[in-house]
């Protein structure tokens, strides 16, 4: 029989978690990550992955876990596939767990779970504030266990550029590019995964690692692969300012009791602890009773802007609040805590423990991405399958807490099985594919690289993003107004003709950073004009998607899927309708029950 | 590194052998030694009864080569062996455990090299029968003098860093407590050993017996 | 106000593992919270020396800039450490940075550390699970467990304490604290434990744990904290337990 042949693209949770699965099945996987796959972005994720466990006898089920993840997405998600990774979930949990995860344990030895954001249960199973790097790290010892029995093979340090198409449509392989000896080389494959994370940089400054472009699934949405609910872009609404990266604070400092406010007068100058209790404006707590400093981080995060921008509120007249922790025992901060805390103390030089940290709302995560079926995590491409944060199935318009680290594994166990029976009951499989299809592809890469490398001119391409970022930071984040989103487009098409100038200052042929930022920058301005047009169409609001011009959700015109496609060079929107067979759409209001 | 591999590599042995035999028997005879060689504390005549009593011990050739010289050429050999192979730091990173890293190397040096002329000006040039005589006479040689003394305090300092290594190494002190109570224990040893050497060196310079009221009044 | 400050920064460039290095110094405009990773962003932007020359962006590894990725370590004012916490304030000027020392060159700041996960593939650094497959909940592990295992599990595989430790270099393969410690957690672990006398067996070869020697550097030079000459004195100690029952048991 033929041996089939799968490659992923991305070793982050979702990627490691197909290679697991694939390697499993007894097929080679050819494994490719920018980064070694131990410092993929997942590390970063801090507060916990969700899991309706009920180990704390409070009555949570599957099926509120459910209904919080649709509520939460405001009913854009769906449903059937949410359903059942909300039933999988405590299959995850108990799987991490036997992986060796050391999540923090009651004193009987079992599971420890907290409360996040959109919810009333604790439901969140944590190791320390580094859940993700623990989950990570579990998932990257098991695939280096396979690696070891040489099921899988790694091709660290070495970036996507482009899919190998063949004349019928069926993608056949891809198309990479060492980072090193930047030697552009295609690989072929029966079915590809994507697992290649989020796209922050876009942004400019975000909570997202470095290499979170979104510089693949661009790539992919111009040879043909749809990208769908782009617009919705989840700001944080706590992280630590700074020029290089907009730190996280975590929900979890929240979900341990951690308070938001901000000084009732405007003109109070005196040290956070010298204000009196009655002088300080805990609005949350005062705006959403029933949710608090926990309501989820779309409504958190405009009610920062409200208290900085409308009301001007904001500390010393400055864009943050404070978060403070200060009344929680020292000893319950440290053990639940620590990590994140440590990181404020060392990013700003202050202790979260004796002084209430200042936040400020940043650009966190994308719902939107890579069109995927509602069955097995397939592209609209045979061949081409997505899982984890750069598809977009499970959150809608909005992600709760701690729902991405579950959405990621349970994409990535879908996404590998999926591969490999598609893989297997191909006909003809990539070995029969002209030499040609590969050739003409690698030519294609090899070009584009050369003529960056030999063009002149004066535009540098840091300086292209950063004012790539400004635009997209200032416009198509928190508060979406059609006008300003249509200078943002025009702004972004201004700059990609501008980047056809870019003087890469570095012609080496050697370990060239240079030279492939400048290629992400290009599909990171295509990513970004997907995000800003499907923003300025949808003219409602809905979990983060927020236009004071349309301030309700209006499911009569938009509760539908955008899925933008690329036709005749150009972007195109479409829509197609929302599978809400499992719970009928209602208000989403969080200042009262639900 | 082989993950089929179940047996030690003869690296992991010879290292451990090396660790092992500086405690024991180097560091046991260096005990031994400066015990024996207290006597010159109390008078001429304790020192070389108490040499002459060395001399007879049964089986002396084998306890002497099995138990002191061939340890002992194994340790400072593979020792030095160990010191090629490292490579020190301790400009960048002049962290105390990084200094004694270095000072356990040198010291090492001196004491072997030390040791070696010590045994064999008093036992081999001296077939065993040296008197507190020869080696007071030795002692009024400033050169003399000073090569025991930095001789003495560089064995004890060894001795002292590398109790410490071995409680370590081997695991029985394995908390950072534990470290460094068994820190603070080596130091104490070191500090004895260098105390108790350079009071019986002063004894053979200055013909001085602190313990002599120990011994019954002579008619 | 005052003129704008500048900060003084020194590089160590090569364009190659087999190029000639040389030193390249930049004046930056001082921002507050700056630290390393911004100046080599600055430097990106425009490449210009101190001198006016021209010169090629800096090459160098980062990802998730807040020290939980393990990618940015490097020699900064001589010492091992993360570029992304190194803030500019808390450094001495100019501020000489240098690619780690211990580890193939890749081009100017970037190295190739791939010796540590090849290490940790030779210690089976994971837990021997059946499969991925429902098989109900893990092992039950105590709270005490749970703390002792959580701060070594913080491994960011920065490589940080190779790069200090003077075993570590050209004559010997020594694998250094890192691996050390992960195999003192796997073999904590209920399930991890099946494979304690592998990952000890590995740790006695070649390049294993004998080749520390105590200087304990690694554990100053840790950016996590990790109690690693614990974990050296708790491997060292079943190590030879094991080697000394084998060789009683035969
Ligand atoms: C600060 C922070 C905290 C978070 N906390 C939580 C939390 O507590 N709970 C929760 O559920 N979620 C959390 N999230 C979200 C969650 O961490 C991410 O959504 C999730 O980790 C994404 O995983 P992934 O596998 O999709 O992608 P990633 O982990 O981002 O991995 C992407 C992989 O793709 C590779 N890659 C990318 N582009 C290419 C290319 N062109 N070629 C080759 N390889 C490529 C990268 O090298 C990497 O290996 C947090 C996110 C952030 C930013
Ligand atoms: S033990 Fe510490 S210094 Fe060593 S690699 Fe891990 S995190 Fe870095
Ligand atoms: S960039 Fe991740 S540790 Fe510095």
């Amino acid at each position: 029989m033929r041996q089939p042949k799968i490659i992923v693209v991305g070793g982050g949770l979702a990627g490691l978690m197909t290679t697991i699965r694939v390697a499993e099945a007894g097929i080679p996987v050819d494994l490719f990550s920018i980064v070694p796959v131990k410092r993929s972005h997942s590390v970063c994720a801090q507060g916990g992955i969700n899991a309706a466990k009920n180990q704390k006898g409070e009555g949570d089920t599957v099926d509120k876990h459910f209904d919080d993840t649709i509520y939460g997405g405001d009913f854009l998600a769906n449903q059937p596939l949410v359903k059942r990774m909300c039933e999988a979930a405590p299959g995850i949990i108990d799987l991490l767990d036997r992986m060796g995860v050391m999540f923090n344990r009651t004193p009987e030895g079992l599971l420890d779970y907290r409360r996040f954001g959109g919810t009333l249960y604790h439901r969140t199973a944590f190791a320390g504030a580094t859940t993700g790097q623990q989950l990570l790290y579990a998932l990257d010892e098991q695939v280096r266990r396979h690696e070891s029995e040489g099921k899988v093979k790694k091709f660290e340090g070495a970036t996507f550029l482009s899919a190998v198409i063949d004349k019928g449509g069926v993608c056949r392989g891809i198309c990479a590019m060492d980072l090193r000896s930047m030697e552009v080389k295609t690989y072929a494959a029966d079915a590809l995964v994507f697992a290649t994370g989020g796209n922050g940089a876009i942004f400019g400054r975000s909570t997202n690692s470095v290499v979170c472009t979104g510089s693949s699934q661009a790539a992919l949405f111009q040879q043909g692969v749809d990208y769908a609910n782009g617009e919705f872009i989840q700001v944080h609404p706590t992280a630590i300012p700074g020029e290089d990266k907009l730190r996280l604070m975590s929900e979890s400092a929240r979900g341990e009791g951690g308070r938001v406010w901000v000084p009732r007068s405007p003109a109070d100058k005196r040290a956070p602890r010298s204000i009196p209790e009655a002088q300080r404006f805990y609005f949350l707590e005062e705006w959403y009773p029933k949710y608090g400093n926990l309501v989820p981080r779309d409504i958190a995060t405009r009610a920062i802007h409200r208290i900085v921008y409308q009301e001007k509120l904001g500390i010393d007249g400055q864009p943050a609040v404070y978060l403070d922790v200060t009344h929680i025992p020292r000893e319950t901060l440290d053990r639940k805590l620590e990590g994140i805390l440590e990181i404020y103390e060392k990013f700003c030089g202050v202790d979260p423990r004796v002084e209430p940290m200042k936040v400020f709302p940043a650009m966190h995560y994308t719902m939107g991405g890579i069109w995927v079926n509602a069955e097995d995590q397939a592209t609209n491409v045979p061949g081409i399958y997505a899982a984890g944060e750069c598809e977009y199935q499970y959150h809608g318009a909005n992600r709760l807490g701690a729902n991405s680290l579950v959405s990621c594994i349970f994409g990535g166990g879908i996404a590998g099985p999926a591969a490999v029976k598609y893989a297997k009951n191909l006909e003809k499989g990539a070995e029969s594919t002209p030499s040609a299809v590969f050739d003409a592809e690698r030519k294609r890469q090899e070009e584009k690289n050369q003529k960056l490398i030999s063009q002149d001119g004066s535009e540098n391409p840091i300086t292209l993003w950063r004012e790539l970022g400004d635009v997209m930071t200032e416009h198509v984040t928190v508060t979406r107004i059609n006008k300003n989103l249509e200078m943002a487009d025009a702004k972004i098409r201004v700059l990609q003709e501008r980047s056809k100038k870019i003087n890469l200052s570095d012609r080496a042929k050697w370990s060239n950073q240079t030279l492939n930022f400048a290629r992400e920058l290009e599909n990171m301005m295509v990513l970004a004009r997907v995000i800003t047009l499907g923003a300025l169409a949808r003219n409602e609001s809905r979990g983060a998607h927020y236009k004071p011009d349309f301030p309700e959700r209006d499911d009569a015109n938009w509760l539908k899927t955008t899925r933008a496609k690329w036709v005749n060079n150009d972007i195109q929107l479409t829509y197609e309708p929302v599978d809400i067979s499992l719970i009928k759409p209602r208000p989403r209001r969080y200042d009262a029950a639900k | 590194m082989s993950s089929t591999t179940t047996q030690p590599d003869t690296s992991y042995l010879l290292r451990k052998l090396h660790s092992f035999t500086g405690l024991l028997p180097v560091g046991a005879f260096l005990a031994e030694h400066f015990w024996s060689n207290s006597s010159a504390l109390v008078s001429r005549a304790k020192y070389d009864a108490t040499s002459q009593e060395l001399q007879t011990i049964p089986f002396r050739l084998i306890v002497e080569w099995g138990g002191i010289f061939l340890p002992m050429l194994f340790h400072g050999g593979y020792g030095i062996y160990i010191w090629l192979r490292g490579k020190s730091n301790v400009s960048a990173y002049p962290w105390v455990g990084n200094w004694l890293y270095v000072t356990q190397r040198y010291t090492g040096l001196i004491a072997f090299a030390y040791i070696g002329w010590h045994l064999y000006t008093e036992r081999w040039l001296t077939h065993g029968t040296s008197t507190y005589e020869s080696v007071a006479m030795d002692m009024q040689n400033p050169w003399y003098l000073t090569f025991f003394v930095v001789g003495v305090l560089a064995s004890s300092f060894h001795l002292g860093v590398g109790i410490w290594n071995f409680l370590c190494k081997w695991g029985l002190a394995a908390t950072v407590r534990a470290q460094q109570a068994a820190g603070q224990f080596g130091a104490l040893v070191g500090v004895a050993f260098s105390v108790v050497g350079i009071l019986i060196i002063l004894s053979f310079r200055f013909d001085w017996h602190p313990f002599s009221a120990y011994l019954p009044p002579t008619k | 106000m005052a003129e704008t400050k500048q900060v003084i920064v020194s590089v160590k460039r090569q364009a190659g593992p087999k190029e000639g290095a040389r030193w390249e110094e930049f004046s930056l405009r001082w921002r507050p919270s700056m630290n390393v990773i911004i100046c080599l962003r600055d430097i990106a932007e425009n490449p210009v020396t101190r001198g006016g020359q021209k010169t090629t962006p800096i090459s160098y590894d980062s990802n998730c800039l807040e020290e939980i990725c393990g990618s940015c370590a490097m020699l900064i004012n001589g010492r091992a450490r993360m570029a992304c916490s190194a803030l500019v304030d808390q450094l001495e000027q100019p501020i000489r940075i240098a690619p780690m020392s211990k580890f193939p060159l890749v081009r100017d700041l970037a190295v190739d550390r791939q010796f540590m996960f090849e290490s940790l593939k030779r210690v089976k650094a994971w837990i021997p699970i059946d499969g991925t497959y429902n098989l109900g909940e893990g092992p039950r592990v105590s709270p005490e467990i749970q703390e002792k295992g959580y701060p070594l599990s913080n491994c960011i595989s920065c490589g940080n304490c190779l790069e200090v430790c003077p075993q570590v270099n050209e004559h010997n393969q020594f694998v250094g604290a890192a691996i050390i410690s992960q195999v003192r957690l796997f073999n904590m672990h209920p399930t991890g434990a099946m494979n304690k006398s592998e990952r000890l067996a590995a740790l006695m070869g070649p390049g294993g744990i004998q080749e520390c020697a105590n200087a304990q550097n690694c554990v100053h030079a840790c950016p996590k904290g990790i109690p690693l000459t614990e974990s050296i004195a708790e491997v060292n100690r079943d190590a030879w337990k094991q080697a000394l029952l084998g060789w009683l048991a035969g």
